[in-house]
This record gives structure tokens, C-alpha cells and sequence, in this order.
């Protein structure tokens, strides 16, 4: 036996040299930044840039927004640190306040709930003023802006924008947002311009009820595109322009449904219908008619003196229709369409003028919503609360809604510039919590 | 004494490796076929015959006992299509065995044994927070076949034989990570599946064929037996409350096909201390189709009212698998060196069953280079086998973009490289 272990020690030796060696070694993908410049990168654009998510603007969503993730995959080439107006003073990492899911109701109805502590808020009247960040931003999205405020002095001052007025510099409170930009422009080698969404997400979140006076002209929203273009790419900077997605395809149009409303209803008495009111009148809904995610909580709910909770009724009577702002009905869908398609032509016919890399937001979130995206073994869908993708408010993105959308942007980027930038792992980026 | 305690202890020694040949297989049945790349259905070297080919069991000169346990070490580097850092597997050690002990009649004419060995076994654990950790965080799979194996010599030159094999043993652990956010900070939602499978028989057969003192071929066939889990144990672990009503199961079922494999062999002895093999074997994977789980029962996580047999929201999970037939060569030889020692190589080429875009983190495959060396030593009637198996799996990729085409989005989008090391020792007493 010992013979046998002399002689099997130097195999055995060797075995162990082996196992030493066996583990097998993958290269790390080579990155490269091709013919951009990140040295230097800001982010223009509204909500979306800023990471607002579960209706409010929270440090946890600040640091997913997509220009953050961007910066992060940026550093890899060269990029250079990306500051961004962080809530990150002690104790008032929930910002503005946003939303949270408490539960399901027993028909599987999401609960929220409002969360209410630890703001960043310094004053409440005449509106809401946040914690000033005075530092240096790299990171310009305001959420609310629309394309078209962007010329307009006093938008950063106190009684304008509360999200651009904690940036503004309180020595020049009339400064505007096209001012800023061009200051900020002067040094930068790269950016990322998201504008235009608000200038018709406002109409139709409202159901259009505010009327078409609500979307922004066409011609002016050319003009400022081509003008907030221009100053971007005035010292040679590149950059990435994305288009505006159609917002009919967003959880807050697409999860309470007609055809399931009426269902209730009928189940109740088979006369009943959903009536809405529209510009042109009183009239039953059909499957063309989206409701918005807020109609929820005032369908079936009863008004003094009427005989029909709000929505039900009976075609003779047609009584108690749902208000026009829970509704966008056919015809105010094809306003919201042709804006964007309009706006989405202004923006890619500039973009393309100026040779920069174009996201096509619209092409993508209309997959999405057939689709969905794969991560990992994971289904990312627009649907609500299920589909990882939208938060709470039914219109931003989650973490991880940001996340595959900073990954389009990577792609958008390494084809126009010949880069070779990583993506992010969205499954590192939250879906919706749930309690 | 060491061969009792050895027999002891195998009896206690999990199965399963990180597949030492293409799918969830493990053709580690024979010591001595181990350091000749895996050769042996044209041979007739010792009672693993009962495994490589029962028709050559008559054939062997020697009645005995023997007993063999290899130690498959694999390690694997992966890297996410999103980039991210190099993941490896934890760093397990499985240890498949095999188990043999023939008699024959005094006229040489009848020879019969039971085998105990090995045949399929899985196991592989991802480092925590991997990539694919939503498709699989482990598995372990394991089977053990008891077969009864008679043999008889129709002649000096032609010999014949045939086994009942049993799946005496088959057990499955599958882990995984569920994709659904709890509060910040709480440990990742996670189920797993634990179940055994039912007993099954099924056969093997085989024909030796030795015209000269210089050549000998066989051929062999191990019939499929389907591994069916009934009623296995679904357990849930941080799964946030609310979504309750959604992870409800508490029983599997599931079907896994253990394939047929046929086997043709050629063994040439160009003179008494040299011995050649070459084998092909033939498994038929293409019953490996899809991976089926069904669920029922009520844990009652939801309240009454809640659906029965809800694993996310689902009572039944389907994944495309869709193996193809796969052909192993095998070539390897031996030479007596003194009375004592004989020392052994060979190499086998494996190719995968898994089709590209269809690649698991539970058999992370890829076709495969195998080289291996052995030696023996012989005191008396007792006997040492140590082999050592070295294989490489080729780098294998797969986009996100092929998965989704495939269908097969329920796996992990990265590049995979795989090696395995295996050294064995068995203890043989023949009579």
C-alpha cells in the first residue's frame, strides 16, 4: 500500500496542479467610446431624465434615472463624474413624497398610499418648494417642463417650476430654461436632450378636458427643437435626441378597460352600459375609448340626486355620464397621435441634420407594449404593477424601466459613434415593491 | 478491510456531477474504462462489462468484486450578456460511484452479477445574486440504477447478455430566485423543488463478438426510463405577503427522460500487453423535449379564496429543452507495463445533445474534449484502479436575442466556459 501511495503521489500532485488550472477564465468585453467624447455629459429633458417614478421625484429614483446609469457605463471610456440634484440631505430622501402599494384589494386591485416623511419640501404656500441644490448639476431633467416653456424667464423663480427653481441660481431667478442649457452646453462633449413628452402627456393624462389648446402647437415645438439642438451642439458636442413616445400606450391608459367596466355593470343589471362624456356629447363607450388609471376610483361611485353611480347608465337616459377627464375618447386619442408623430418628425429631421444618435422612444415603448423585454429570464411588460416596467403612477418608469431604457440609449449610442459601451443588467434595477 | 469500509461508505456517497458527458449523463461506470476515455462495449475488462456491455460479462476472465468512486470537480466561468463581473460555480465536489460483483460457472459458459452505478446525475450551484438566478441558483439531480445482469457464452468466440435495470433511486432539488420585489433590503423571494422519483425498470442488453486473439467487437443498448417525481415538495421563502395568492402550491409533478443509449465498440490486442478500444455511442436525447412542472395544493398563503397550485400566478411551468440525438467517440487504450502495473489513456470527444439558444444554467453544455489517464496495480487478487479525467467544454454563447427567438427566454443571455476534473480510484478482489 505505501508503495502505491509513492507512486501515485506525483499524479495525485500533478491532479491537484490541475484542478489549480481548471477554472476557466472569460475575458471582460473590451469598451470603447469610438468617436464621442463622454468626458463632459449632461442630460436635458423633463421627469423622465430626472428619474421621477411613483408620482414624485425620490433619491432612490434619482439614482436609476437613465442618464445616472448612462454616466455609470460612460465612466468606463472616459467619462467623467455626473452630478445630478440629488435629495440627499439627511432625512429627506423622499423628496417630494411619492407613492407606495400598501396591498390588493379583494378583487385584486392595487392599494397605494401616500408617503408623507422625510420630504425634501421647504415651503408649502403659495406651492411646494424644495431643499435648493446649489452645487454644480450634470443631471438638467425637470420634470413638468414642456418644450415649450423653455424660453420663458421666471420658469426657475419662485413662483415657476418648483424642480428647475431648487437648480436655478437664486442670483439670476429669471434665468430660463434655454439659458441654462446653453451655459451648461458651453462645456460639454456629450448629451442626451429627452424634451417634448409634457407638451401633449398633460392633455391626455387629462383626458383631454383641457382641450386641444393643451398640446403644443406643432410649428412651435419645431422651432424650439431646432433651437435647444442648435445650442447643444454648438461647440461640437454629440449626443443622443430621443423622440416622444405615444403616451396612449402607458399602463395609466391601458389598465382600466371599457369592455371590462361594462362587464361589471351588466353583471349588475344587463340594461347598464358605461356612458362617457365627450366633447361632442354623452355617449356609450366602446373598446376605441381609454379610460385613465384615476377613472377607477370614480366609476360606480354614486352622486347626490342621481339615480345611476357615475358612468352607469341606460341609453334612454344616458344619465350621469363619466366626466370627460377620465377619458380619452377616439377622437382625442388621434390628437394626441398626430402631435407626437409630428413632434417625432421635428425631432429625428433635427437630430439627423446635426449627425447625432437618435433613440426612437416611440418605435420602442410600442414594442413594449406588444412584447415586452427579456432580462434574465425575466418578462418585463407594460402592464401595471405586474410588468416591472411602470411604476405607480402608471406613466414613469420604474428602476428598472429606466434601466432598459439607459440599454436602447447604449445601443442608439454605440451605433452612431462606433463605442462599444456595456449595458446595464436591468434584473439590478427594481421592479414595483411589493409589501 | 479497506474494500468492506469503502463498500460502506459508497453506500452513503452522493451521485451526481456536473456531467461528465453530454447532458445531465455521467458515463463514469468502470474504473479501469475511465483512464481509456470512456471505451469499454468492445472489451471485456472487468465486471463494469455489466455497464458497458453486458454481452461481453461471460467473456471476462475473472470472477470479482469491485468498487469505484470518482470525484467530479467542476468550474465554470460565466459572463451576463449586460457585462458585470466573472460568475463561478461554488466550488462542490460530487462523487458518482459504481459498484460491481460477477460470478461465473465453473464451465465459463454462464456468468451473472449485479451492477450498481450511476448513470445520470446533475449538480450545480451559481454563486449568489448571479445573473440567471431567476432561471436557477442550483440543482442537484440524481439517479442510481440496480441491474441484475445474466450473461451467457454461445461459443469460445460469441457471447451474450442482458441486465434489468432499475432506477432504484432518483432524486431532484431545484432552486431558483422569483423575480418580484419585497421591501427594500429583504432577501430575494425563492422557491424550491424537492421531490423523488418512483421506482421504473427498464433493460439493457449486449452482444461480444472476439473472431481472433487480436480483435473483439460488441455492441450494447440501455433502454430510456422516464424519471417521474409525484407529488415532490414545493417550498416558498420570502415571498412578499401581498402576493400571496400567487405562490400557493405545495406539490410538484415532473417527468424527466433518463435516454436510451446504444453503443458499438472495437477492441484491438496487437499483442498480450496492449489493448486498444474504440467506442461510439449513440443517446437518444431527443425525448428531451420540453421540462414540465405541474402544481397543485393550497399552502393557504392567499386566504381561502385563492386559487390552489399558484407558482407566480401559473399552475404549470413549461421550458423548451428540444435535445437532439448526440454521438460520443471514444478511443483510449491500455498497456501492461510490468506483471503489476498497467498504465492507461485516452481521449473521447462528446457532442452536445443542446442546440444552440437552448443552453441551461442546469446543464450548461457545450460539445466537449475529454482526456484522461489511468493506472492499475495488482496485488495478488486485490487490485487499484486510479483514473483522472480532464474535459473541456467548448465557450458557448447566447443573446438575449437568440433566446427570445427560440422561444427560450426563461434562460440566461451570456457566455458559459466550462472544465471538469475527475479523478477516481476503485478497489477490485477477483476470484
Amino acid at each position: 500500500m505505501y508503495t502505491l501511495l509513492k507512486r501515485t503521489a506525483p499524479v495525485l500532485a500533478l491532479l491537484g496542479l490541475g484542478l489549480a488550472g481548471c477554472q476557466p477564465e472569460l475575458e471582460a468585453p473590451g469598451a470603447d467610446k469610438g468617436s464621442a467624447d463622454f468626458s463632459r455629459y449632461i442630460a436635458v429633458g423633463n421627469s423622465l431624465t430626472a428619474g421621477f417614478g411613483d408620482n414624485g421625484l425620490y433619491l432612490e429614483g434619482q439614482l436609476a434615472s437613465y442618464p445616472n446609469l448612462l454616466a455609470e457605463q460612460f465612466k468606463t471610456v472616459g467619462g467623467g463624474d455626473f452630478a445630478q440634484p440629488l435629495f440627499n440631505q439627511p432625512n429627506q430622501e423622499n423628496g417630494s413624497g411619492y407613492l407606495r402599494l400598501t396591498g390588493f384589494t379583494a378583487t385584486g386591485n392595487p392599494i397605494t398610499a401616500a408617503v408623507a416623511n422625510n420630504l425634501a419640501v421647504r415651503a408649502t404656500t403659495p406651492q411646494a418648494l424644495y431643499t435648493r441644490y446649489d452645487a454644480p448639476v450634470n443631471n438638467l431633467g425637470v420634470p413638468g417642463i414642456k418644450l415649450s416653456d423653455i424660453h420663458t424667464a421666471g420658469y426657475g423663480s419662485v413662483a415657476g417650476n418648483p424642480y428647475f427653481e431648487r437648480i436655478t441660481p437664486a442670483s439670476n431667478p429669471l434665468q430660463t430654461y434655454f439659458q441654462r442649457v446653453k451655459a451648461e452646453a458651453a462645456t460639454a462633449t456629450f448629451f442626451t436632450c429627452w424634451l417634448g413628452n409634457n407638451d401633449v402627456l398633460g392633455y391626455a393624462t387629462a383626458g383631454g378636458a383641457l382641450g386641444p389648446a393643451a398640446i403644443t402647437r406643432t410649428d412651435t415645438f419645431q422651432l424650439k427643437a431646432n433651437r435647444i439642438i442648435n445650442v447643444l451642439t454648438a461647440n461640437g458636442a454629440k449626443g443622443v435626441v430621443a423622440t416622444i413616445p405615444n403616451v396612449t400606450n402607458v399602463p395609466f391608459f391601458t389598465t382600466v378597460r371599457v369592455a371590462a367596466i361594462k362587464a361589471t355593470f351588466k353583471a349588475s343589471n344587463p340594461a347598464l352600459s358605461l356612458y362617457i362624456q365627450t366633447s361632442s356629447g354623452v355617449r356609450e363607450a366602446t373598446d376605441a375609448d381609454l379610460l385613465t388609471l384615476t377613472s377607477s376610483a370614480a366609476i360606480g361611485t354614486t352622486t347626490p340626486g342621481n339615480p345611476f353611480p357615475v358612468g352607469a347608465g341606460l341609453s334612454a337616459t344616458s344619465a350621469n355620464p363619466l366626466p370627460s377627464q377620465f377619458v380619452l375618447d377616439a377622437a382625442e386619442q388621434t390628437l394626441v397621435r398626430d402631435a407626437t408623430t409630428a413632434y417625432n418628425t421635428a425631432l429625428t429631421a433635427k437630430a439627423t441634420e446635426k449627425g447625432l444618435a437618435v433613440f426612437d422612444a416611440n418605435a420602442f415603448f410600442s414594442r413594449i407594449a406588444a412584447t415586452g423585454i427579456v432580462s434574465d429570464a425575466v418578462n418585463n411588460t407594460a402592464a401595471f404593477i405586474s410588468g416591472n416596467l411602470f411604476s405607480l403612477d402608471g406613466v414613469h418608469p420604474t428602476p428598472r424601466g429606466y434601466a432598459v431604457i439607459a440599454n436602447e440609449m447604449i445601443s442608439a449610442i454605440n451605433a452612431k459613434y462606433g463605442s462599444s459601451l456595456a449595458q446595464v443588467n436591468p434584473n439590478n434595477y427594481r421592479g414595483v415593491r411589493f409589501p | 478491510m479497506t474494500l468492506k469500509s469503502l463498500l460502506l461508505v459508497s453506500g452513503v456517497l452522493l451521485t451526481g456531477t456536473a456531467a461528465s458527458a453530454g447532458g445531465y449523463q455521467v458515463t463514469l461506470a468502470g474504473q479501469k474504462n475511465n483512464g481509456m476515455g470512456g471505451v469499454g462495449v468492445g472489451l471485456s475488462l472487468d465486471q463494469a462489462a455489466m455497464f458497458y456491455n453486458p454481452g461481453a460479462l461471460a467473456m471476462v476472465k475473472d470472477r470479482g468484486v469491485q468498487v469505484g468512486v470518482n470525484a467530479t470537480m467542476a468550474r465554470q466561468a460565466f459572463r451576463s450578456q449586460y457585462g458585470g463581473p466573472q460568475r463561478e460555480l461554488k466550488s462542490n465536489i460530487v462523487t458518482p460511484f459504481n459498484l460491481y460483483a460477477g460470478f461465473g460457472s465453473e464451465d465459463r459458459k454462464f456468468a451473472a452479477g449485479i451492477a450498481i452505478y450511476t448513470p445520470f446525475g446533475n449538480k450545480v450551484e451559481y454563486a449568489d445574486g448571479w445573473e440567471g438566478r431567476y432561471s436557477l441558483t442550483g440543482i442537484d439531480l440524481k439517479s442510481i440504477y440496480v441491474q441484475p445482469t445474466v450473461s451467457y457464452a454461445v461459443t469460445d468466440k460469441l457471447s451474450v447478455g442482458a441486465g434489468m435495470v432499475i432506477l432504484a433511486y432518483g432524486a431532484v432539488n431545484l432552486q431558483k430566485d422569483i423575480p418580484v420585489e419585497g421591501a427594500a433590503g429583504a432577501q430575494p423571494a425563492h422557491v424550491e423543488l424537492d421531490g423523488k422519483a418512483t421506482t421504473k425498470i427498464g433493460f439493457n442488453a449486449g452482444i461480444y463478438f472476439k473472431p481472433t486473439e487480436k480483435l473483439s467487437i460488441g455492441a450494447s443498448y440501455r433502454s430510456k426510463i422516464d424519471a417521474k417525481v409525484e407529488g415532490g415538495d414545493v417550498k416558498f421563502t420570502n415571498v412578499p405577503a401581498s402576493l400571496g395568492s400567487r405562490f400557493t402550491a405545495t406539490e410538484f409533478d415532473a417527468t424527466l427522460p433518463l435516454p436510451a443509449t446504444t453503443s458499438l465498440g472495437i477492441g484491438f490486442m496487437p499483442n498480450e500487453n496492449l489493448t486498444l478500444g474504440f467506442d461510439v455511442n449513440y443517446v437518444e436525447w431527443s425525448k428531451y423535449k420540453i421540462l414540465q412542472f405541474d402544481f397543485r395544493g393550497n399552502n393557504g398563503a392567499g386566504g381561502l379564496v385563492s386559487p390552489s397550485g399558484q407558482v407566480g400566478g401559473s399552475n404549470i411551468s413549461t421550458s423548451r429543452r428540444e435535445y437532439k440525438d448526440a454521438v460520443t467517440l471514444r478511443l483510449g487504450g491500455q498497456y501492461l507495463l510490468t506483471s503489476g502495473l498497467t498504465v492507461r489513456a485516452g481521449g473521447s470527444y462528446d457532442f452536445s445533445p443542446v442546440e444552440d439558444g437552448f443552453v441551461t444554467p442546469e446543464t450548461p453544455d457545450a460539445d466537449r474534449i475529454g482526456l484522461t489517464l489511468g493506472a492499475s496495480y495488482k496485488f495478488g487478487s486485490f487490485g487499484v484502479d486510479i483514473s483522472g479525467q480532464f474535459i473541456d467544454l467548448k465557450k458557448r454563447t447566447q443573446t438575449e436575442a437568440d433566446l427570445v427567438a427560440n422561444n427560450t427566454a426563461d434562460r440566461v443571455a451570456g457566455t458559459y466556459k466550462t472544465r471538469v476534473l475527475i479523478p477516481g480510484i476503485g478497489l477490485n478482489y477477483t476470484f
